[in-house]
């Protein structure tokens, strides 16, 4: 098994098979960033590639011995959120029109006959724009202050003030489920 | 329960709305960037290639050749500078050689 070093080494010397495997090994995590983002499946396959393709572009610049998630991520991410302010009209016509579609078949149907799910879900759905983008990395995708910080380019602070933010709506809006204030 | 522990145990709970992109969708995702990459250039980007160095290159040169040509010319007035000569009532004075 090859380490992720030498992979990126040998698509730095134009090895399209050796950045094959890493875009097998991290597609998973950068498509579901983009659908968490522009929330449209078509939308956010066509950010992934573009994503792949960019970094695969400048991959010459990159330094191997740092690791490609991280950089991969930031990419995608700041492409997502071009697209969501470029897209924003069109968007919400395709989330009306295809999103039940476009769900449909994917696993996720799993979680939207979670009641639960289903509830954080459209609670999360509710924020303003960049909370709701910066909740959706810090609780579905798990990632830490630092790590969206450094995928969005805002500082921590102000990821820490938009997951305060969204904390005090998710908590009103998801009381019945979890509770209301401090008890 | 504090903001702290709802926020914590609404982390848990939300981390199963993560998208789970279908193996066909993978699979179509990693072919169009395949497609992508391995993309033969255009003649037109093969030209590029070409072309750029070479003008590169000889810019280079025309630079270096300029650079070479002023500096021939300044050391030539400096070290042949003539000097002047007076005519006075029919005799010539040379002055400054």
């Amino acid at each position: 098994m090859e380490s992720e070093r030498e992979l990126i080494e040998r698509a730095q010397s134009g090895d399209t098979g050796a950045y094959d495997v890493l875009v097998s090994h991290y597609s998973r995590r950068v498509l579901s960033i983009t659908w968490g983002i522009v929330r449209n499946a078509h939308d956010a396959e066509d950010l992934a590639q573009e994503a792949f393709v960019k970094a695969y572009q400048s991959i010459g610049r990159f330094r191997s011995e740092e690791p490609f998630g991280p950089w991969i991520f930031r990419i995608t991410t700041n492409l997502a959120l071009d697209a969501l302010k470029h897209r924003k009209r069109i968007r919400h016509e395709e989330i009306s029109d295809q999103e039940p579609a476009a769900r449909r078949d994917s696993t996720d149907l799993q979680a939207r006959t979670n009641e639960l799910a289903r509830r954080i879900d459209e609670a999360l759905e509710e924020l303003p724009e960049m909370q709701r983008v910066v909740a959706r990395l810090h609780l579905v995708e798990q990632f830490g202050h630092r790590e969206i910080a450094g995928m969005t380019g805002l500082s921590e602070g102000t990821i820490r003030s938009h997951l305060s933010h969204a904390r005090a709506k998710l908590r009103e809006t998801l009381a019945d489920l979890y509770g209301g204030g401090d008890d | 329960m504090t903001d702290e522990q709802f926020f914590e145990r609404l982390r848990n709970d939300a981390a199963s709305l993560r998208y789970e992109p279908g193996s066909f969708a993978l699979a179509r995702i990693r072919a169009r960037i395949r497609e992508q990459i391995e993309q033969r250039p255009t003649v037109v980007q093969l030209l590029a290639r070409w072309f750029r160095p070479l003008t590169a290159a000889l810019t280079a040169i025309a630079i270096a050749a300029a650079i070479a040509v002023a500096a021939i010319d300044t050391g030539d007035n400096t070290i042949d500078e003539p000097g002047v000569e007076i005519v006075m009532a029919g005799d010539s004075y040379s002055v400054g050689q």
